[in-house]
Formats: structure tokens, C-alpha cells, sequence
């Protein structure tokens, strides 16, 4: 499966190698407040995206990253600071800009009366494609997609997974060298999730750089290099997800068991000294303590004692989870 | 050029959503034509004048003699008129035409001064024989001013029974003046030449009142033709409004923000299929208004001698209905919202704009009021094809009113879509 078709492309060429070193998105000293709002939606952001990862965005509901998102592709005027994207001014050179960036929204955004094809077509004009180069770019979507087989159904009976697919490529129809995803996979089967993760890593093997609005921790420490924590308007972490996760010394040890464990075994651990909780997650133990040097010996020993094999041990960094909540464990309902 | 194609791409795009909304089509084509059917027919006699109905008649008789005397006695006689007579001083010219056109009188018979001594000496040529090129007296001329919005079958009729009248009188007359002769003179009695061919009277001149005073009142299908071509355009405001409203929901506007497409080609495209749709709304009604009518026992509308005003009105009026539409789109925040809105506000002028019930019934108050609601504007224009026979010039000032109403609703809609951007 390709994702840049052979046929000649409308983007200009790859970034040239003086580019090559300017972030893909630059964020500087941005805010952004809303005419009666009390705060700002961004309060002096400062970020920047390099090119080719895939940059998680994470925050919570209300956090501002919409905002940061819409002002990052040009939608949204900030009150003050600057937004450059492909080292270009977003507000000064936005067609040339729009021409390189790829967005797909939250929500499908598709036309549920018209068929795939046409979808695809539609929004391929409206990029500037036409003639053999839209064809072949829709036949290579359609089979990114892998949708071929049901390119010409009105888009209105697909399944919501089927839709986010179809959301997915119209985004990538005029093969673009940044790509912004809002959420791309919320409420999929796990199918179509794998699906569309497959296709985000072949994009990124491609070069494609992504800015990835999630709310699945899980899927953002699968998939991003790169992460920011947006609350309250400000980035309240921000750079490679190892580093960040590191940066936090965990002190939960985490178990993965080859079977289910019986619920004595969890009894049997909390009698371990040093031991100061245990959680018993499906096949995943997780066990919170001060003291792990003490702990993870008679543990192995208790665990082994009940049958059961362990299949991998882990200490020493936080989850993405647990650094998420750390960073955003003020954060307010707004 | 590239802008062109693009909004040719979402122009097709656009209609092809429509045309495969079956319901949408049944609600724009078949439904506008089926009301004005059914209406037209249902409110035939409420319009205008029913039978049975009394006509207010003014006798203006600066005569005083015979002639005045006999018109008004023949129309007084019967209970389909109610005559008023005056005479001199003779109201002028402009009042009579206020008193109809204010629909105080249907009617108003002239009949001249000294009408009844110039039959008598007419009558006197006649009778002595005096050939009829030869006559000193032209025959008397009644005139008869008649409410332009008059059923034509009616005047026809009304103007048959003053002919009569009058040519009863006129055999009279002769016969009164030959009796004489033959008494008076002893001499035998000659028919006088041709009397068939030398009238005492003129051919009554009927008068049907042509003006630019507004509030007449026109007939059911001339009623409803336009009002419910109105009604249509402005309710494909929810419809339209919806559209766009879903398109945001939808997210694929603002995937279309993130293109490089002007908002221009994003609202063209949106907004021509409706103006398409509109005209040919207003094509079927009034295809509908001057064909299928009269087939089902309705009147025929007669749409005038001005296709070219007809064109400059309907484009006019969806273009201020598409404005409308999509102003409302923009500031509504739900679909919901735009649907209750548009269709109440649609309502409301059209109730405003004597789409529902005719400017000329309403209180004088009322018609002052409704000169704010756009329908009323395109209403009137219309009226003044259908009725006043009015072309391009006549109906330019509601065409420019509705042009100003769609360039406010488009700068607003305009206004706000890059105030998101």
C-alpha cells in the first residue's frame, strides 16, 4: 500500500534542506482570548512541532487545544503572539500554507448523500486537483482507505468506522506534508482503530508530519514521539514522550501475568512490606510502594508460588497517564 | 479561474445532494404548485367580487333631464346595484378615479350635461327626415369608469344592461316625437331613413382605471400566483439554512476553511442550486397559473406584457430569500434553531406582506406596517405586472428594495464567516 501516488504532485517539493531544520509548526507567545471570555483560551503558548513526528496533543476537555489546533491551521486570529507554520506566517501567506496542510476533523466530514468517490472528488477540487492527477489520487486514497469495493455507496450507510476512514484519506487526497487529526479514532471498534494506526505509522514513515488531538493516552504513547499537555490555556509539558515519562520516577511496579490471577494473590501481596497498594487490573497487577528494592523479590516469589508466569515487569517511569494527571491535576471545568 | 471551478465543482455538488432528497423536491416543486391550485380554486369568489354581491354604482348626471333619470331608474331597479346620484357640481376627473380606486364605487356612469336636450333634438333630425350625414347633433356619449380589478364577465354585463337602457329610451324617444309629428301635423308617417343605423346615443365607452395607486384588489389566482411563489423562496430559507448548518456540524466547512477556498465560492456554491430551484418554482406556478387553472374551472392568469420584469422580480426575490437564508445559517447555532427561526420569520412577513390575506383588505394601519416585510415588496411587484400592466420600470423600485434586503443579509452572512476565520 503507497501513500504518494507516482503521479506528479500540486505541493511543492519536499522541505528543501534549509527547511529541513525549521519546525513544521512554531507557536510563539500565542493568546488567545474570546470576546466576553474572562480567561484566555491560550495564555502565552510557545511551542514547536519538529518535522516528521507525530505530535500528540493532549489536554483536557476545555483545555484549549481546539483553539490552539485552529489557530495553528489559520482559522482563528490569535490576540497576539505569532504562528508559523512550515516556517511560512500563517496569517500572511494562509493559501500557500493550506495548500501543504491536511486537516481531518473530529467529526467525519464527509456529505452522507454522496458516494466515497465523489467525496473524495469533491474535496479534491476544491484543493486545486484535477484531471488524471485527481483520479489517480483518488484511486490511491480509495485504497488507503481500503474502500475500493465500496467507492461508489452513498457514504450514509457506511459504519462509523468505515466513516473515519473515508475522513481520514479525504484529508490525505491532496498529499499533504503536515497533517492535523482531531481525534481521529473516538468511538471506533478496535478494528478500525488498528486500522487507522497502521496507516498513521506507514504516513509516518513516509515523512508526514502529524499533529495527532487525542484523548486516548494509550493511543498517543503508541503512535507520538512527541508530545505537549495543554490546561488552562498554557502547554504545561511539552517535548519527546521518553524524556517527559522519565522525567517522573513511577513508583508503581507494573506486572503482566500469562493467566488471570486468583484474588488471593493480590491478599498475599499486600502483606509484603513496603507494600503500600495493590491494584489488579485484568492480567496486570500493579503494585504502589516506596521501597521497590524490597518489593520485587518476595513479590516474583509470591506470584510464581500461585502458578502463574510473568510475562513482563516494569519500574522506574510513570505511564503517560500518570504524567497526565499529574500535570493536569488542577485543571478546572472550564 | 481556478475560484470559477471550484465553484462549479460545489455548485454540482450541491445538486446533487438536493436532486437525491426526494422529500426536499416534493416539498419545493410539488407543494407551492399544489397550493396555489387549491387555493386559486377554493378562494375564487373571495377574491374580487361574488355573485350576488351588491356593486356600489355612482350616477354622476350633469343632465338632470330624461337621459339621468332613466340610467339611474334601470340600475336602481335592480337588487345586484346600489346607485348613488349626483349631480352638478360634478365631482372631477381625479376624484371620481379616487372613488373607485379607494373601492367606495364599481362603477361610475358619466352621463353628460344637457344629455337629454341633445337626444331630443337628434331625435327631432331624425324624425324630420334629415339624412343622416346631414345631422347637427352627434349622438349623446355616456362614459362608464369601472374598477380595474373587475371581473371582465361582470363589466361586460353591466355595460350590456346601460346599452340596453339606453336603447330603450332611444326608441322611445322616436317614438314619442313620431306620435307627435303624426298629431300635431297631420302629415302621414314616414319611417325616417336607416333609423337601425342612426343612433341617439353613443356606444357607452367603458373606462377600466389604470394607476399606480397600490392597494387594489386583484383576483385569487393573481393573489396567489406570486404570493405563494414568494412563500416558496423564502421558505427554501430552511431548508438552505440547514444545509450549512449540518455542513458546520458536519465539520466539512471547516474542512473547507482549511483549504484554500474563498468564502465566495463556499456560499456561491451553497446558494446558486437554491436560486436554480427558485426559478423554476416560480416557472411551474405560473405555468401552472395560466394552463392547469383554467383546465380545473379557475381563472387564468394573465401574466402581463412583461416576461423581462417577471425575469428581473423572480431573481430579485430569491435573491433576498437566499440572503436571508444564509445569514440565518450563520448566526444560528443549531440546525433547530435555524429551522424554528426561519420558518417563523418567513411566516410572519409573509402574514406581514399580504401573502396571506391581500394588502387591500387590510386596515389602512396594517398596510403601512407591511411595507417592511420583503414579501410585501416582491408582492406588489408582481401586482404590478399582473394588474397594473406594469413592465421593468414599474417593478424596478421592489426589485431594488429586495436586491438592497439580499446585498445586507450577504454582507452580514460575509461578516460573519470571517469573523470565524
Amino acid at each position: 500500500m503507497t501513500f504518494i501516488a507516482s503521479a506528479p504532485s500540486v505541493n511543492p517539493p519536499c522541505a528543501a534542506p534549509d527547511r529541513a531544520a525549521t519546525p513544521a509548526f512554531e507557536a510563539e507567545d500565542l493568546c488567545k482570548t474570546y470576546k466576553g471570555a474572562h480567561k484566555p483560551a491560550l495564555d502565552h503558548v510557545t511551542l514547536a512541532i519538529p518535522r516528521g513526528v507525530i505530535f500528540g496533543m493532549l489536554g483536557p476537555n476545555g483545555a484549549g487545544k481546539t483553539t490552539l489546533l485552529s489557530t495553528l491551521c489559520g482559522l482563528l486570529k490569535p490576540s497576539s503572539g505569532q504562528v508559523r507554520v512550515d516556517g511560512r506566517d500563517v496569517r500572511q501567506e494562509a493559501k500557500g500554507i493550506k495548500r501543504v496542510l491536511g486537516v481531518v476533523p473530529q467529526e467525519p466530514a464527509i456529505y452522507p448523500t454522496l458516494t466515497a468517490r465523489e467525496n473524495l472528488a469533491y474535496f479534491g477540487r476544491m484543493q486545486g486537483l484535477s484531471g488524471d492527477h485527481l483520479e489517480t489520487r483518488i484511486r490511491a486514497c480509495l485504497e488507503i482507505g481500503d474502500m475500493a469495493a465500496y467507492a461508489d455507496e452513498p457514504v450514509g450507510r457506511f459504519s462509523g468506522g468505515f466513516k473515519r476512514r473515508l475522513n481520514l484519506v479525504i484529508g490525505l487526497i491532496h498529499e499533504p506534508q503536515l497533517l492535523i487529526l482531531d481525534e481521529p479514532t473516538v468511538a471506533i471498534d478496535p478494528q478500525s482503530r488498528y486500522f487507522i494506526h497502521q496507516r498513521l505509522r506507514e504516513l509516518h514513515a513516509a515523512g508526514v508530519t502529524m499533529i495527532l488531538s487525542t484523548h486516548v493516552l494509550e493511543e498517543a504513547e503508541q503512535l507520538c514521539q512527541e508530545i505537549a499537555i495543554i490546561n488552562q490555556g498554557r502547554i504545561v509539558a511539552q517535548g519527546p514522550l521518553d524524556t517527559l515519562l522519565k522525567s517522573q520516577p513511577g513508583k508503581t511496579i507494573r506486572v503482566r501475568l500469562d493467566c488471570d490471577p486468583p484474588s488471593t494473590l493480590a491478599d498475599t501481596l499486600r502483606l509484603i512490606p513496603g507494600v503500600l497498594a495493590v491494584h489488579l487490573i485484568g492480567r496486570e497487577l500493579r503494585l504502589a510502594t516506596d521501597r521497590p528494592a524490597d518489593v520485587v523479590v518476595p513479590m516474583t516469589v509470591a506470584i510464581q508460588a500461585s502458578g502463574i508466569a510473568i510475562v513482563s515487569l516494569s519500574f522506574g517511569t510513570a505511564t503517560l497517564e500518570q504524567f497526565f494527571l499529574s500535570r493536569t491535576a488542577d485543571g478546572g471545568p472550564h | 479561474m481556478e475560484n470559477l471551478a471550484k465553484l462549479a465543482t460545489s455548485v454540482v455538488k450541491e445538486s446533487r445532494i438536493i436532486l437525491r432528497d426526494r422529500q426536499a423536491l416534493i416539498l419545493f416543486f410539488i407543494m407551492p404548485v399544489l397550493f396555489v391550485l387549491i387555493l386559486s380554486l377554493a378562494l375564487r369568489d373571495a377574491f374580487g367580487d361574488r355573485p350576488g354581491a351588491t356593486f356600489a354604482v355612482l350616477a354622476v348626471d350633469e343632465d338632470g333631464g330624461e337621459v339621468g333619470e332613466a340610467v339611474v331608474s334601470a340600475f336602481a331597479s335592480s337588487r345586484h346595484f346600489r346607485v348613488e346620484r349626483v349631480s352638478r357640481p360634478a365631482p372631477d376627473a381625479a376624484e371620481l378615479e379616487r372613488a373607485i380606486l379607494d373601492g367606495r364605487y364599481k362603477f361610475v356612469i358619466l352621463i353628460p350635461a344637457k344629455a337629454s336636450e341633445q337626444a331630443r333634438r337628434r331625435v327631432e333630425e331624425l324624425a324630420s327626415n334629415i339624412p343622416p350625414d346631414r345631422l347637427m347633433n352627434r349622438p349623446v356619449e355616456l362614459r362608464l369608469l369601472a374598477d380595474p380589478t373587475l371581473r371582465v364577465d361582470y363589466l361586460t354585463m353591466v355595460r350590456a344592461g346601460l346599452m340596453g337602457t339606453l336603447r330603450g329610451l332611444e326608441m322611445k324617444l322616436l317614438g314619442k316625437q313620431l306620435e307627435q309629428n303624426l298629431k300635431l301635423l297631420g302629415l302621414p308617417m314616414e319611417l325616417p331613413h336607416d333609423l337601425n343605423g342612426t343612433r341617439i346615443f353613443g356606444e357607452v365607452r367603458e373606462e377600466s382605471l389604470h394607476t399606480g395607486e397600490k392597494h387594489i384588489i386583484p383576483s385569487s389566482v393573481q393573489q396567489n400566483a406570486p404570493a405563494w411563489t414568494l412563500l416558496a423562496m423564502f421558505f427554501l430559507t430552511v431548508p438552505l439554512s440547514v444545509s450549512f448548518i449540518k455542513e458546520r456540524e458536519q465539520g466539512s466547512l471547516f474542512r473547507l476553511q482549511t483549504m484554500a477556498v474563498p468564502g465566495w465560492v463556499v456560499l456561491g456554491g451553497k446558494t446558486l442550486p437554491y436560486f436554480i430551484i427558485n426559478q423554476i418554482q416560480m416557472a411551474s406556478i405560473l405555468l401552472v397559473s395560466v394552463y392547469v387553472l383554467p383546465m380545473l374551472g379557475g381563472d387564468r392568469l394573465d401574466i402581463g406584457n412583461a416576461p423581462l420584469a417577471l425575469i428581473v422580480l423572480g431573481a430579485s426575490a430569491s435573491l433576498a430569500a437566499i440572503g436571508f437564508g444564509i445569514a440565518v445559517a450563520l448566526f444560528a447555532r443549531t440546525a433547530e434553531q435555524a429551522t424554528s427561526f426561519s420558518s417563523a420569520v418567513t411566516m410572519i412577513m409573509a402574514a406581514l406582506g399580504g401573502i396571506l390575506v391581500p394588502l387591500a383588505v387590510m386596515p389602512p394601519l396594517m398596510q403601512h406596517f407591511a411595507m417592511v416585510s420583503p414579501l410585501a415588496w416582491g408582492l406588489n411587484g408582481f401586482l404590478d405586472v399582473f394588474v397594473r400592466g406594469g413592465g421593468v420600470r414599474e417593478v424596478l423600485p421592489e426589485a431594488l428594495g429586495l436586491l438592497a434586503f439580499s446585498a445586507v443579509c450577504h454582507a452580514l452572512a460575509i461578516m460573519r464567516y470571517h469573523a470565524r476565520v
